[in-house]
């Protein structure tokens, strides 16, 4: 009895759990900026470990060690307190989702409105990081997430009840296991549920296109602007861990979850899929400019909505399944 | 292992805060102590002297978007608690809340353009 306790408490801390989510949160960014590079005709991360696979770790490692600068105007408390959540909203998430087994850590009916709580609690925490550092650079940054928020949220919780119409049901490992025993992936079922998928995890995500929020270019870097050292390693790991939660996302509610083929277990398939919808993001950020922030929530609600609500009606009408 | 997801969950989610707890305090601990001046807390201006104030933010332009954000969001949740039976009814809620949408956009769009002038 004591012993399946102690056995699950390491699985939640080692294997699937915060060492193994870090890491392959770290090596994602690598993938993420090795593929970016190729794509623009350049090296990427190319010494730190074998083919720079450690950059991500040495930039953590690096950022950790900085001082830590907490600007006189800012709000303290939020200030300070913004970057732990920005880390563990999404460490939080990922244990809803079916990594290792074909159901998660955390499975219940209904955990997945839960991830779509989580999710907006992330966009919320991002408006108030920049808000509490009073800089102008960061009010606009926040404010510009606040208002991405408002354009990306309704298409992407429309399509993800897309998948759980046809499973009927609301539990993200049931839908997973619904499309291993069914073998039909939802990505040909309902390919235009889930092309705006990935284009609202793009805008969650804050990647080109949607990038609005720390718009080099025009606002130094948004949002994250006062925040330095230790600060901005949690922030950037968090960004990582969130890279990871949209493409396991993906990997569960499209392309059928950890699915085992005989001898192979699921955790191979699971990080083959994965890697591949993180490299679909990758390329889909190298491709496009930035978008305004007018023209984001204007596209969204003239073009994503009536899409997303066409999939939902397409769904219902049982032309999907 | 399934352990009950009420005790699983806000255990988890402390376990996390702990964890982001300790990264950030292990990075303070080992970082570098700078000393104190007065550029270093003002706010990032691009090397101006420009006093911190919070900005005052305009939200006039995407107030509509914000209603029709709270509409759509409970469309979509009555859509997501709907799903025992895949049936008609939440299918004619959201053609109807659809419609409502589509007939109010250019009533709103008329008034704004006839009234005030508009904010870029």
């Amino acid at each position: 009895m004591v012993w399946e306790e102690i056995v699950a408490f390491l699985e939640i801390l080692l294997f699937p759990g915060f060492l193994f989510l870090i890491a392959l949160a770290l090596f994602y960014e690598w993938v993420d900026r090795k593929f970016f590079a190729k794509l623009q005709n350049r090296y990427g991360p190319l010494y730190t470990g074998p083919s720079g696979i450690l950059q991500p770790l040495a930039d953590f490692v690096k950022l950790l060690s900085k001082e830590d600068i907490i600007p006189k105007a800012a709000d303290k408390f939020m200030f300070n307190s913004a970057p732990i959540f920005l880390l563990s909203l999404p460490l939080l998430a990922l244990f809803l989702i079916p990594i290792a087994d074909l159901t998660a850590v955390i499975s219940f009916e209904g955990d997945l409105i839960f991830l779509m709580f989580l999710f907006t609690l992330v966009a919320v925490t991002v408006f108030i990081a920049g808000w509490s550092s009073v800089s102008r650079f960061s009010s606009v940054g926040g404010v510009r997430a606040g208002f991405q928020l408002l354009g990306y949220e309704i298409p992407m919780c429309l399509v993800m009840i897309g998948p759980a119409i046809v499973a009927k049901t609301l539990s993200i490992s049931e839908i997973a296991g619904w499309q291993a025993s069914n073998t039909a992936w939802f990505i040909w079922l309902q390919p235009l549920g889930f092309a705006i998928f990935v284009l609202c995890l793009l805008a969650e995500l804050e990647w080109i296109p949607f990038d609005i929020p720390e718009a080099e270019t025009e606002i130094v870097a948004g949002w994250m602007t006062e925040f330095g050292g230790p600060k901005l390693a949690l922030i950037r790991l968090g960004k990582d861990v969130e890279l990871l939660l949209a493409a396991s996302l993906i990997t569960s509610l499209f392309l059928g979850g950890p699915n085992s083929l005989w001898m192979i277990p699921p955790i191979v398939f699971f990080l083959l899929k994965t890697t591949c919808a993180v490299i679909l993001l990758t390329t889909l950020r190298a491709l496009f400019a930035r978008f305004r922030i007018d023209q984001m929530i204007a596209g969204a609600w003239k073009y994503l909505l009536p899409l997303a609500i066409l999939q939902i009606i397409i769904v219902q009408l049982g032309l999907a399944r | 292992m399934q352990i009950d997801p009420l005790i699983s969950l806000p255990l988890i989610f402390f376990l996390s805060l702990l964890i982001a707890l300790f990264l950030y305090l292990v990075g303070r601990r080992v970082g570098a102590r700078g000393e104190e001046s007065a550029n270093k807390v003002s706010p990032y201006a691009c090397g101006e002297d420009l006093p911190a104030r919070k900005l005052q933010v305009d939200v006039e332009r995407f107030l509509v978007y914000a209603v029709y954000f709270m509409i759509f969001d409970i469309v979509a949740f009555i859509l997501a608690t709907s799903l025992v039976t895949p049936s008609v009814f939440p299918v004619v809620y959201a053609a109807v809340v659809l419609m409502a949408v589509l007939i109010l956009l250019p009533l709103w769009r008329r008034g704004q353009n006839g009234g005030h002038a508009r904010a870029t």
